[in-house]
């Protein structure tokens, strides 16, 4: 039951550009305590026009998708292989700025833990869809 | 894989876009599905099959693909 509502909130075409002007407030107001207020209103601003333009573009289907309210199996599927490719881009980013770090003799922080949370992350998803059937 | 899905379509004179409204999907997965560059999910296949009143084995064609 939950699921089903909560795969109905992220499947209104209203999810992402609220979202988004969530984010943007959110990165705003953090600005805002670190003393700058102008980063925050250019990140506000642009995510804001990020969310119209997902908002007012409801014609295409990739938008349709990517904001969920046409979504369908096939493109779930896109979307889990794109999160996939999202995920080992990252990580080989990750493992560079490593090596690079080590090899400036610096202690390879933040990426270390970075490193071992995605990997900890990927076991622990490992087991427990494993678990799940 | 190979399909009957675009042959069956035409037989009934649906455009994708009805096809694709009847299963709940969009019209570029039965694009997608017609140019076998997707395979369905086994519940997408039985209901296409359903759909269009023949088996699933009549309309994918698993040896040919």
């Amino acid at each position: 039951m939950t699921k089903d509502r909560n795969r109905g909130i992220t499947r209104s075409k209203w999810f992402l550009p609220s979202f988004s002007l969530a984010l943007g407030l959110v990165i705003l107001a953090v600005a805002w305590l670190g003393g700058h207020p102008g980063e925050g209103v250019f990140g506000l601003a642009g995510l804001t026009v990020f969310g119209l333009i997902f908002l007012l573009a409801g014609r295409s289907e990739t938008i349709r998708g990517l904001r969920g309210d046409g979504r369908d199996e096939r493109f779930a599927q896109i979307d889990l292989r794109a999160t996939a490719v999202t995920g080992l881009t990252l990580l080989v980013a990750l493992i560079v700025a490593w090596l690079v770090a080590i090899a400036r003799s610096q202690n390879g922080r933040p990426y270390d833990w970075l490193l071992a949370i995605g990997g900890l992350s990927y076991l622990l998803a490992v087991v427990w869809f494993r678990w799940r059937g | 894989m190979k399909n009957a899905v675009r042959d069956m379509r035409m037989r009934k004179n649906l455009a994708q876009g009805q096809l694709a409204k009847a299963m709940g999907v969009s019209r570029q997965t039965i694009n997608s599905i017609e140019n076998e560059r997707y395979t369905p999910s086994l519940p997408l296949a039985l209901a296409l099959a359903r759909y269009f009143g023949v088996t699933v084995e009549e309309m994918f064609d698993d040896q040919g693909s």
